[in-house]
């Protein structure tokens, strides 16, 4: 499986795909109830984070640019730990859908089909992501291809509907909340690049460059999806204001509400969702991809084809739980999945090295 | 045979769920408002709710009755409850079709439910996925059923010729562009309150059948706006300090002022330009203070003066000088003294420069700005007497 080849492009497009709808959707509601106005200081903090551990997570690899990190943990300490690492992947993508998936329904629900059930939303996620596991890395890196040019096209609109509204009154004073504590609160913009240094570990082998430019691609991507998701962290601040961002579940729509061109082009969120879209299926497909990964590790099966419809189900099943209830939902968001994110994200690369370190020369 | 069985199931589902008429709602169907009245209900603790449908038939074109249409291009209704959500439920006992929020202009509301707290309102309008963020909000001190039906200007639907009232509002800057979203955001504010625009009804429109009636037609018009502290309303503020308060919150940059003669005989009338308040605050003697600075261009657009312009320039510098200065004094004296509400943002300027103060101070904040010293500088510079020669007007 890690024989497929994918453009430096696809690889750098993933990255940021994956992290960047609910950074902006859901995660800048949570830093802005942690920390006020200072949520784009938080978020830059996060993104350095992230940018250190994109790089661990290269270091690993690269002692075996041809395996991921399963394979690499079977080859230093034999087929038992490169299960533990395929059960560890397994778990942090199927922990992972909570978030994406009340991203992605509660978008389309909330703002556009409030009587259409819950699970007719999940369904279709799930539907799509299982298409895009079964034909596999390289027609998902197609779709975040799309994607990336979407959330440029994205990040373009709503900073022209919002910038006559800009008040930078509102991010003012700047680290009013501390330093500390707004350290503390960037561990929510870190559980949303945890997925993408996650994928990484999948998914490095298969880049066009990694021998030769891997630790770049790696902050490349991590930076630039700090910079995409930091516009929307100044012009919620500065346009909402950091006590109206903290209200809603989902800050972005919000914006997108008070957006307008002119007189004629109001209300953004239809454009949004339309723009919003292929990210947002491509993150639930990447979540639903690395489970399966992690369950034909799992069960040492070859591939990962066969894993993609049990999986599937299982995501679907848990994702619904999550989205189900409102109050479930966010407590899951930013008491559970967090600690559950970052131990996985920052632990196994650590752990990694460490394991290399001592045991790099044995090869099974 | 069994992937090939799976394919078209998965096929199938996908198609399903893409072509899915749930939630289906097709405009026909729909009962299109497009300005809201808000007052107390007849019985204690109920709101009645007074929407204007627009009635698509009739609201095309201009104003008479369409083949096939009442001519009316609005069907106004109203409905009471112990909630707004109440209320308006109670409007689907008789109206045919499903109330849609999204086209709504503005959302007026009475005095009285004004003054007894707004909370539920904005939070309601904001909790609702249809409406616009840049509806319109205002006060009245009439009855805002009668002003949402009131036909004003040139526009067919009523809503529609609020909505342009607003969007022109600078113009005369008189009143406020206040909208949902610098409501919503001034509610939630730990250092502003907010401030509404006031819209009243004034016998205005002159009717062509009736000339000699003069000006007996209701219209409506931008009057002042209303304090709040809290959620609760605590008083109007007239049109010049309302002009006051649009240097604080619009930017606003131009509008005329008219000042007596210096020399005598009639009145002057000047139209500023590029006007820049600037808002410095400081803190002494554990008290803030705050200095204001506006700095504006001026044009001498209309005069009855004696004598010629270049010679008056210097006193009706001075005059226009506090005429400006006196709407910000007014705006400040009912910010500071009147209502004790800090709908001016000053908490905001002074909380940016001095955070650590700001955390002493923001629990008694509307008592610490009622002491706060302020002083109000203005500069105007008179440039021109637009397109004529100034010595065109000697006698």
């Amino acid at each position: 499986m890690t024989k497929t080849r994918i453009s430096n492009g696809m690889f750098i497009a993933m990255l940021i795909n994956l992290c960047f709808v609910k950074s902006i959707g859901v995660t800048q509601g949570v830093l802005a109830r942690s920390v006020g106005q200072d949520m784009w200081i938080a978020t830059l903090l996060g993104t350095i984070q992230g940018i250190g551990v994109i790089y661990l997570t290269y270091l690993v690899i690269r002692k075996m640019p041809d395996k991921n990190i399963m394979e690499i943990g079977e080859s230093l300490l034999g087929g038992w730990f490169g299960r533990a690492i395929g059960l560890i992947v397994f778990v942090f993508f199927a922990a992972g859908i909570g978030p994406l998936m009340l991203t992605f329904v509660y978008h389309l629900q909330e703002y556009f089909l409030p009587e259409a059930p819950r699970v007719l939303f999940v369904a279709a996620a799930m539907a799509v992501g299982m298409v895009g596991c079964y034909y596999g890395l390289e027609v998902m890196a197609r779709i975040a291809l799309v994607g990336i040019l979407f959330i440029f096209l994205l990040n373009a609109l709503i900073v022209v509907g919002s910038v006559d509204e800009f008040d930078i009154r509102n991010l003012l004073p700047v680290l009013e909340s501390g330093f500390p504590r707004t350290l503390a609160a960037s561990i929510h913009l870190d559980s949303d690049w945890a997925l993408s240094t996650m994928l990484a570990a999948l998914i490095y082998p298969a880049a066009k460059d990694f021998r030769q430019r891997g630790a770049l691609l790696g902050i490349v991507a991590i930076a630039a999806s700090g910079l995409l998701i930091i516009i929307w962290s100044l012009l919620e601040g500065a346009v909402l204001s950091a006590e109206v961002t903290s209200q809603y579940t989902l800050s972005c729509m919000k914006l997108a509400r008070n957006a307008h061109i002119g007189h004629f082009l109001q209300r953004y969120e239809m454009i949004m969702i339309s723009l919003y879209s292929i990210p947002m299926l491509f993150e639930v497909m990447i979540c639903l991809y690395g489970a399966t990964l992690g369950a034909a590790k799992l069960c040492g099966l070859k591939t990962n084809t066969r894993t993609v419809l049990p999986a599937g189900i299982v995501l679907g099943v848990f994702g619904y739980w999550i989205v189900e209830d409102h109050f479930v939902a966010l407590y899951y968001l930013e008491r559970i999945w967090p600690w559950i994110a970052l131990p996985i994200a920052v632990g196994l690369p650590v752990t990694m090295l460490i394991v290399q370190a001592l045991f790099g020369g044995r090869k099974t | 045979m069994i992937r090939v069985m799976l394919s078209a199931l998965l096929l199938g589902g996908v198609v399903a769920l893409a072509a899915s008429c749930m939630g289906l709602r097709q405009i026909n169907e729909l009962a299109i408002v497009s300005a809201v009245g808000l007052e107390l209900g007849e019985k204690p603790g109920t709101v009645r709710v007074s929407v204007q449908i627009i009635r698509p038939a009739d609201a095309r074109g201009q104003t008479g009755a369409p083949a096939g249409g009442t001519g009316e291009p609005v069907y106004s209704v109203r409905a009471e409850g112990k909630s707004i959500f109440d209320a308006i439920r109670n409007l689907g006992r008789f109206t045919s079709r499903r109330v849609y929020w999204s086209h709504n202009f503005v959302i007026v509301m009475q005095e009285k439910y004004a003054r007894k707290g707004i909370k539920e309102m904005v939070d309601f309008f904001t909790r609702n996925h249809e409406l616009r963020m840049d509806t319109w909000v205002a006060v009245t001190p009439d009855s805002p059923e009668e002003l949402i039906s009131t036909i004003t200007g040139l526009e067919v639907v009523p809503g529609e010729a609020v909505d342009k009232l607003f969007y022109n509002n600078d113009v005369a800057g008189h009143a406020l562009g206040s909208n949902m979203m610098n409501l919503e955001e001034a509610m939630l504010s730990g250092s502003a309150q907010p401030v509404l625009a006031k819209i009243q009804l004034q016998p205005r429109g002159i009717s062509n059948k009736k000339p000699g009636a003069r000006a007996s037609i209701n219209q409506v018009e931008l009057a002042g706006a209303a304090a709040f502290r809290g959620d609760r309303m605590v008083g109007w503020l007239s049109p010049k300090e309302t002009r006051g308060v649009m240097f604080f919150l619009e930017k606003l940059e131009s509008g005329i002022e008219v000042v007596d003669c210096p020399n005598g005989g009639g009145v002057l009338t000047m139209e500023f330009k590029n006007a820049r308040l600037r808002v410095v605050p400081s803190y002494r003697n554990g008290k803030p203070e705050f200095t204001l600075r506006l700095r504006a261009d001026a044009d001498m657009v209309e005069s009855g003066c004696d004598g010629a312009l270049g010679e008056i320039r210097d006193e009706a510098r001075s005059k226009l000088e506090e005429e400006l200065a006196s709407s910000l004094r007014g705006a400040l004296n009912k910010a500071q003294k009147t209502y004790r509400s800090d709908f001016l943002k000053l908490g905001d300027t002074f909380r940016n420069k001095y955070p650590s103060e700001w955390r002493t101070l923001r629990h008694r904040w509307n008592e610490t700005l009622s002491e706060a010293e302020t002083e109000v500088k203005v500069k105007v510079v008179i440039k021109s007497a637009v397109v004529k020669a100034e010595r065109t007007n000697r006698p």
